[in-house]
């Protein structure tokens, strides 16, 4: 009973200070009055947003309007294809591709009046109709958003958005229980797996990081997002930092570590700034620094920039690079969570990982049981780019199939083209072909197909890409990623790219497919570390399921999607070309000859297959054809 | 044997403070005198044709029981990643009309030996405050890139000694991470994203675009040091695939 009650007290006098944090007149409040939420990510950014939220305050202070709107800059909302992105309140009227010139109509026809401004809403591009309101897009209606549940809604830079929608609630929940096996018991029984790639129990890894004693124990969030393609973490890191920061909180009271570090990559300048901004603001009202939230618990976070090198994703590499070395890894006989950060035991997760823990606390373990498949639970964050119509981030429940997500929210292929492949995982991931768009999406169905989770990067590609060419470009990444510390990475993958490279140029032979299975099958077994362990995936993959794409390019020299330069020229068609002399000027080596209003020739010579002359034809006359096959051999010879 | 500039050799060693250092050296034996065997300098060895065989894996420097290796530029080797036109241009470009510090070697076409250009000091005091106040290696790298745009030579001789670490372990993590850049900078950055979805909306053509527009290769700066063309894995803008990032470097804008 006494303990129950000291234990009341001490909740009491947590969610007080949890309440005095909270500067409620800073918070831009509910979506009842209305408003207007900008998103200001990155890519709306590059887009154009400044000069559309300039304008839309331009707008409303000329009709006096700007003390009764609020115009909130948010985080982003997902969709990035359509962006700028403004969304109307109450309503929730959602307008994409914004131009500063229509900001004038909007605030006229939506914020004055109650109409919508027809011309400008959002097209479904399967059906043509227009969508009003946000909720309606499929792009969001297909989604579960459990960690992104905020993004798009509060203002990444203020810390009262988030408090004010119940933030740090959890982490006041789990401090006023005092109990850290209890947290861990939670984050296991819920079955939470790491984020970044492999897919561990982040539970478990939690408890084996408490029970391993040190010094120091340190809590690390590995946001050092390095697969090309991939923007999850960014889209943490800069729509919702504090949700990284609570998780972290929540971990670092669970395993007992005193000190934190977020490694960022360097690319991420806006998230590096925006989570400084918001440990800043953690500090100064008592959630981060010294006695949190009066408990006495002490705790700090540092932010580590990386400076670009893949291989800093690897646990080990990553602490040597905090540590001020060059950033190799080490054999992993005695696990981080055992000989870390300097040392002492240290636990690492991926920043979604993070995200994920405040909704676990206050939802119960449960709640998140209750999404996603047998081995894999909850939702997962992809970042779908590519030739799907739709690129953005897309939060599904796992087991969701890839169909689902790239036809019915990522609204298909552009162009009306044929899907070819997906790519999942970046250079540790594979390319699944259409066969397989039925499989519903997890940790264990992916390894299955020999493609892999990674971080989530999903990259959709259509019958313009030429599978052995995209092999190619992620084993040139890998190769040049390979810190150079073990000899299977460091040459296996040199080796694998000249093999590559020979086939790409239509001088691979048979043998050279065996040699590949063979070499890939050695650098997996022999590498030290996971980058070389996965880094032949993308050429597995490819053999096992576009083997005839592959032998087209060896026996029949030839590329089925044109794209492997030795094996194509561009030919001008002499009835579809009007001679109206487009290309001739645009041509960098000047092959092009031909009179005003006569059919053109290219000389093959001088062509160095730069695509610029077919790109400028109006007339669709050029097209790609095989080289022949004499003049491959004539030039391997 | 080099000749010195008074017309003596390293063997005679004059009265000078840096010979009183050395006597009881034998510099024709290379060795100490009067001292145990095993005992010595120890010199690089070559091969026939004269060239050095040593290609500082560093191996030796990382062995060595009592620590009495260190490796460090060597004077009578070219060195490489250190661009001395790119850096003397800077320096010309930084002081027109005044003398770089270098002397007037450079006027005369001559490459002088150990050429430093003169880099300002004053900009290197945010990364001293920060190596004080804890910071690591690499975000002291990193600042020192953020003041001058690239890393010079002087300023990683500057945080080795601040950190008090080996030049050649600066050296190591500078020239490991991709983002650090050991040449000057132009005044604008364009960085051509190559990752997946760039590359399968045709990144390669856009940095071959770019590369013959400047006629520079990619990594490459301008002579007139106006544009650097790069390459970046991937900037997360795979919306706007193919991507590139442009922007004015900080130091000269």
């Amino acid at each position: 009973m006494a303990a129950a009650k000291t234990g009341t007290a001490r909740q009491t006098r947590i969610r007080k200070a949890l309440k005095a944090a909270l500067r409620p007149e800073l918070a831009t409040g509910d979506d009842k009055a209305v408003k207007i939420r900008v998103c200001a990510g990155s890519t709306c950014n590059a887009t154009g947003r400044a000069a559309v939220s300039d304008a839309l305050k331009k707008e409303l202070d000329k009709r006096e309007h700007s003390d009764k709107v609020e115009v909130v800059l948010t985080g982003c909302h997902g969709l990035c294809q359509e962006g700028p992105i403004a969304v109307v309140h109450p309503k929730g009227v959602f307008y994409p591709r914004l131009k500063a010139r229509d900001m004038a109509e909007i605030v006229e026809t939506s914020v004055v009046g109650e109409d919508v401004v027809e011309r400008l809403l959002y097209r479904d591009p399967q059906t043509g109709a227009a969508v009003a309101l946000e909720k309606d897009v499929p792009f969001y209606s297909g989604q579960t958003r459990v960690v992104r549940a905020l993004n798009g809604t509060i203002d990444p830079t203020s810390i009262d958005d988030y408090l004010s929608r119940g933030g740090y609630t959890a982490l006041a929940k789990v401090l006023g229980e005092d109990d850290p096996e209890a947290v861990i018991d939670l984050v296991e029984a819920s079955g939470l797996r790491g984020r970044g790639g492999a897919g561990f129990p982040t539970g478990t890894k939690w408890r084996y990081c408490r029970a391993n004693p040190g010094e120091k124990h340190y809590i690390i969030a590995n946001g050092d997002e390095g697969d090309p393609g991939a923007f999850m973490d960014r889209a943490i890191l800069e729509d919702n930092p504090h949700s990284l920061v609570e998780g972290m909180l929540i971990g670092a009271f669970a395993i007992g570590a005193d000190e934190g570090y977020v490694y960022v990559r360097h690319e991420y300048p806006l998230a590096v700034s925006r989570l400084r901004l918001a440990l800043e603001q953690a500090r100064e009202r008592g959630l981060l620094g010294e006695d949190i939230l009066g408990t006495g618990w002490d705790f700090d976070l540092r932010i580590n920039q990386g400076a670009g090198a893949f291989v800093c994703g690897e646990s080990t590499a990553l602490t040597a690079s905090i540590e001020g070395h060059r950033g190799m890894p080490r054999g992993k006989h005695i696990r981080t969570v055992a000989h870390g950060l300097w040392q002492q035991p240290t636990d690492l997760n991926n920043v979604e990982t993070f995200a994920n823990v405040p909704w676990i606390v206050t939802n119960g373990s449960e709640a998140f049981r209750a999404m996603g498949t047998e081995g894999s639970k909850g939702t997962k964050i992809f970042s779908l780019a590519g030739k799907a119509r739709n690129s953005g981030l897309v939060e599904v429940p796992m087991g969701a199939t890839l169909g689902e997500v790239i036809f019915s929210i990522g609204g298909g292929m552009q162009d009306g083209r044929e899907f070819k492949a997906v790519q999942l995982g970046g250079p540790s991931g594979g390319c699944l072909p259409a066969e397989l768009l039925d499989t519903p999406i997890d940790f264990e169905n992916l390894t299955r197909y020999g493609s892999m989770m990674g971080s989530g990067g999903m990259v959709v590609v259509d019958d313009t890409t030429c599978m052995v060419d995209f092999a190619k470009f992620f084993f040139e990444f890998t190769a040049q990623e390979s810190c150079g510390k073990c000899v299977p990475c460091r040459i296996g993958t040199q080796r694998v790219l000249e093999i590559l490279e020979r086939i790409t140029a239509g001088e691979g032979t048979e043998h050279d497919v065996e040699l590949l299975e063979e070499l890939s099958e050695d650098i997996i077994e022999g590498s030290l570390c996971q980058l070389g362990g996965s880094a032949p995936n993308p050429v597995l993959t490819t053999l096992r399921y576009f083997r005839d794409e592959v032998m087209a390019h060896v026996v029949e020299k030839r590329c089925p999607a044109k794209v492997c330069r030795p094996l194509i020229k561009y030919t001008i068609d002499p009835d579809a070309c009007t001679g109206c002399m487009a290309c001739t000027p645009a041509c960098p080596t000047s092959a092009i000859s031909g009179e005003r209003k006569q059919a053109h020739v290219i000389d093959q010579k001088l062509c160095i297959k730069c695509d610029t002359c077919r790109q400028v034809c109006k007339f669709d006359a050029i097209p790609v054809v095989d080289a022949q096959p004499a003049l491959v051999e004539g030039r391997a010879q | 044997m080099p000749r010195r500039s008074d017309g003596t050799t390293a063997t005679e060693p004059k009265g000078s403070a840096l010979y009183e250092v050395l006597k009881g050296i034998d510099f024709e034996r290379r060795e100490l005198v009067d001292k145990p065997r095993g005992v010595g300098l120890f010199d690089l060895v070559k091969d026939k044709a004269g060239a050095y065989k040593c290609y500082a894996c560093t191996l030796c420097e990382r062995k060595c029981p009592v620590d009495c290796i260190e490796i460090d530029y060597c004077p009578e080797f070219e060195e490489l990643p250190f661009d001395l036109e790119a850096e003397r241009a800077l320096a010309l470009a930084t002081l027109p009309g005044e003398s770089c510090g270098a002397n007037a070697a450079c006027v005369m076409g001559e490459q002088p030996a150990g050429f430093v250009p003169e880099i300002d000091m004053k900009l290197f005091d945010p990364v001293v405050a920060g190596i004080r106040g804890g910071s690591g290696l690499v975000e002291a790298l990193h600042a020192t890139q953020e003041a001058y745009g690239y890393l010079p030579r002087v300023a990683l001789e500057e945080i080795a000694g601040e950190m008090h670490l080996p030049f050649s372990r600066v050296f190591g993590v500078a020239s490991f991470y991709a983002q650090f850049r050991l040449t000057p900078v132009g005044k604008h950055v364009i960085s051509v994203c190559m990752g997946t979805a760039c590359h399968v909306a045709g990144a390669p053509l856009v940095a071959e675009a770019f590369s013959q527009a400047l006629d520079v290769p990619v990594g490459g700066t301008t002579p007139d040091l106006l544009f650097t063309l790069e390459t970046v894995n991937c900037i997360g803008a795979c919306a706007l695939a193919p991507a590139a990032w442009a922007r004015t470097s900080r130091t000269r804008a």
